[in-house]
């Protein structure tokens, strides 16, 4: 196609730092997590016991059902499973909404478009571009498990599985890019569907069924790359992708530049007496990000209370086991419910994190200069927005924490649960805070430094996910402020730890504060 | 090959229930700068997007080099460049960067041609986009179009962001391309870099083509101001026909007469100032400016075909 070239060359150049920093936080991730499964699970016997704990059959519904859990390999789709579920996916619809809508809704695609390109290059260019990313990453895989002392055939097959997802989201993404508008709209889809597949992989390994076989991540599962090695599985996706990028590329052609398939009817022609005002103002700025965020933690939360029956069920199915560590059916659940907890509050703190992301975002686009050129302090405005993003933390995490407690209670028929999960929750609120009192930290001082608060946060979430399951040193546990909760409901809430969290969020959020009352204000 | 670059007749465009564009005409010669004016949303850079091939039409007909540009705009694009009348630029990349990304999708630039620009354009090729003022982002979108080696540059209100002595030197260039033989098509709202350099003009209003023209031409339908100080009263000014807003009074011993007036009864008019003794006169030619409000003061549309 005419101009592919030259567009992959210009998509490259721009777009480089972010599909390298994707290939490398994926193939990092399933490094670190392959060499410390490798160096806890070091003889047959500690292979063995990992299948026979509890652990493994608890959390199907998060982890995946793994076949070959008694293998190294095994172990580690299993502990690699539930970031696996998000990592991949999200990687194939950031990289692709960012390439096409995003430069599209720029303006910049208008004057690239101009030239000898055809209308269809942008939507290839970008898949071909992520299809590079898929084909490097997996090259990472497969370097990482052989070094983790896995076999050839085995590593291929669930680097390549691994890669399928990635790419049927990127292929899904290039064609939501060409029905909504704006990029945000082509994310908003990407984590509908991506949290459809999540529910549907999970409900259909809970109770077995064909549910599975509707999912992307259940085609990841069903490769079984440390079992059977079911290499015909593959083309399941590869069907899928070719499909959807046809689908993609033929919409690319017929349609305008600027044009999508589904837009909004006209607005209101003047603002509300809220929307001028900096609270109402700050709440409209919020308000898409915040719903999107909330549905997506109701819903884990709502799934997960409701597959809290079938997890006591299969503990308490293994008598010898649950009776050797003193489980009952009163605290059969709470490990998973735990866990749970730890997921509800990793998805708490991408919230905050992107939500005050957006500050960043409308200083970068020009629209705050404008805002803060009038009579409205600067202190005022960031303290609007900081407490509109706040409240939306609460409110993210009591609803939650009320689904999370209504649907085990219901699945359990145990009431006491409602209570005890609503205590959970909000026990790790103080923690939350410190996410973002250090995301409004960056932005008060280094705004072009923001990403690092996404760093941060791909700590947290690795060390929360992760960090028991492969043993980290507690000085790295540390680092986490989820860490010092004390995840409930297995173990006690440590109020001293949670005052102190709640102090440093203070002591953070005031700096941040002094710190954009001096600071230049617009900073590109 | 024809001499019309771009033939446009009848172009209609709708979105959704919105008519942009109805019945819209425009032709542009080879070698010529032709003036594309019109009220904000009147139509011009939907009309620009359709003829780079961005944007399909909804009926008419419209040719660029003898060409389709929905269907063969991949091939024809190669001869043209353009610069978007808002100018987005990576964020990362610096301002020297960004100009060989834009024109490289056009086939590269004359060196040559590139350092001089950016000499004359007082422009700092190793800037980051991000640093760029509106000005300055959209020299470097003007040096990327100006440098290429195209027969045809189309400009979307290029100049918005210029200051007087740059949008001095962009006229300059302007000129110099068109000697070497290439063709432009200048959309804009400023008239007087229009006035300043095109060949021919056409004004659309709500999605049609109102006039088009030669500025002669379209000079003929737009009236001259007189301002004169004279030793006695003008006579029979009343008289002359298509003779308007007529004022007298006196002033320091003198008449003042203020009135303006169509081309065909010019001379007459003057002859019977000069007949009452001039002291001082002041003849303004018809302005484009005027030209545009006569247009669009009105609310009909009746085409003033030149």
């Amino acid at each position: 196609m005419t101009g592919t070239g030259a567009l992959v060359a210009v998509l490259w150049r721009v777009q480089r730092r972010r599909l390298l920093v994707w290939v490398l936080a994926s193939v990092g991730t399933l490094a670190l997590t392959a060499t410390a499964v490798a160096r806890l699970y070091d003889t047959p016997e500690k292979i063995a016991s990992y299948g026979a704990a509890l652990g493994s059959d608890a959390l199907i519904a998060i982890n995946g059902h793994v076949e070959g859990i008694d293998t190294l390999g095994g172990i580690i789709q299993d502990e690699f499973g539930f970031i696996a579920s998000f990592l991949m996916p999200l990687m194939g619809v950031a990289l692709v909404a960012g390439m096409t809508r995003g430069e599209e809704e720029s303006g910049r695609l208008e004057a690239l478009l101009a030239g000898r390109i055809d209308r269809r290059v942008p939507v290839v260019s970008a898949l071909l571009l992520v299809g590079a990313a898929v084909v490097t990453m997996d090259a990472g895989f497969v370097l990482s498990l052989l070094a983790a002392g896995i076999e050839l055939g085995p590593a291929g097959l669930y680097a390549l599985a691994l890669g399928m997802v990635t790419l049927v989201f990127a292929a899904l993404a290039a064609v939501c890019a060409q029905v909504v508008l704006h990029s945000r709209g082509v994310y908003a889809l990407g984590f509908a569907a991506i949290a459809f597949s999540y529910v549907l992989r999970g409900v259909g390994d809970v109770n077995d069924t064909f549910w599975v076989w509707l999912s992307p991540l259940g085609w990841l599962e069903k490769t079984a790359p440390f079992a059977d090695q079911r290499w015909w599985v593959l083309l399941i996706p590869t069907v899928v992708v070719t499909g959807l990028s046809v689908l993609a590329v033929v919409l690319a052609r017929r349609r305008d530049l600027g044009a999508a398939l589904y837009r909004r009817g006209p607005g209101e022609p003047s603002a509300s007496a809220w929307l001028v005002r900096p609270l109402g103002f700050a709440l409209h700025g919020q308000r898409g990000s915040f719903l999107g965020w909330l549905v997506g933690s109701v819903a884990l939360a709502a799934v997960m209370g409701a597959l809290a029956q079938d997890v006591v069920g299969a503990i308490l199915g293994n008598p010898s086991l649950s009776k050797a560590m003193g489980i009952t059916a009163a605290n059969a659940a709470d490990g998973f419910l735990a866990s749970t907890q730890v997921y509800l509050a990793i998805i708490a703190c991408g919230y905050v994190v992107q939500a005050l992301g957006l500050l960043r975002h409308e200083e970068a686009a020009g629209r705050l200069e404008p805002v803060l050129a009038g009579a409205l302090g600067r202190m005022r405005w960031l303290g609007a927005q900081v407490l509109v993003v706040t409240t939306g933390l609460v409110v993210v995490v009591v609803v939650s924490a009320v689904v999370f407690g209504a649907a085990t209670a219901l699945s359990t028929s145990d009431s006491g649960y409602v209570g005890q999960l609503l205590e959970s929750g909000l026990a790790y609120l103080p923690a939350e805070l410190v996410i973002a009192a250090v995301a409004v930290l960056l932005y008060g001082f280094v705004p072009r430094a923001f990403a690092l608060a996404w760093a941060a946060f791909g700590a947290v979430t690795f060390i929360g996910l992760l960090g028991s399951g492969l043993q980290l040193p507690d000085w790295v546990l540390n680092l986490s402020p989820l860490t010092h909760v004390g995840k409930p409901p297995v173990d006690d809430i440590n109020i001293t730890a949670l005052a102190w969290l709640g102090l440093v969020a203070a002591l953070l959020a005031s700096a941040a504060f002094a710190g954009f009352r001096r600071r230049r204000v617009p900073q590109g | 090959m024809s001499e019309d670059i771009v033939r446009i007749e009848g172009l209609v465009k709708q979105f959704g229930s919105f008519r942009a564009l109805d019945g819209l005409d425009l032709d542009v010669a080879r070698g010529e700068v032709h003036g594309f004016l019109g009220p904000n949303g009147a139509g011009k850079s939907t009309t620009i997007r359709i003829l780079l091939g961005l944007m399909r039409r909804d009926g008419g007909t419209i040719m660029l080099y003898d060409r389709d540009p929905w269907s063969e705009g991949t091939t024809l694009r190669g001869d043209l460049a353009y610069v978007p009348g808002d100018v987005s630029l990576w964020a990362g990349l610096t301002g020297g960067e960004c100009m060989d990304i834009l024109a490289g999708v056009h086939g590269g630039m004359d060196q040559k041609r590139r350092a001089e620009l950016i000499e004359r354009f007082d422009l700092d090729p190793t800037k980051r986009a991000r640093d760029y003022s509106k000005g300055n982002r959209q020299k470097v979108a003007l040096v990327a179009a100006l440098a290429s080696e195209v027969g045809l540059i189309v400009l979307d209100e290029p100049t918005s962001g210029l200051d007087p002595l740059m949008e001095q030197v962009f006229q300059g260039v302007i000129r110099e391309r068109c000697q070497e033989g290439a063709t432009v098509l200048l959309s804009s709202h400023i008239l007087s870099e229009v006035e300043a350099l095109a060949d021919r003009v056409s004004i659309i209003r709500r999605g049609k083509t109102v006039t088009s023209g030669t500025l002669a031409d379209l000079r003929r339908y737009t009236r001259t101001s007189v301002h004169a100080l004279t030793a006695a009263a003008v006579e029979s000014l009343e008289a002359v026909s298509g003779l308007e807003n007529l004022t007298t009074a006196q002033v320091d011993g003198s008449m003042e007469t203020r009135f303006t007036v169509g081309p065909d009864e010019l001379d007459h008019a003057i002859g019977l100032v000069h007949a009452a003794g001039i002291r001082s006169l002041t003849v303004e030619p018809p302005s484009l400016d005027e030209l545009f409000l006569r247009n669009f003061r009105d609310d009909d549309t009746r085409p003033v075909r030149a």
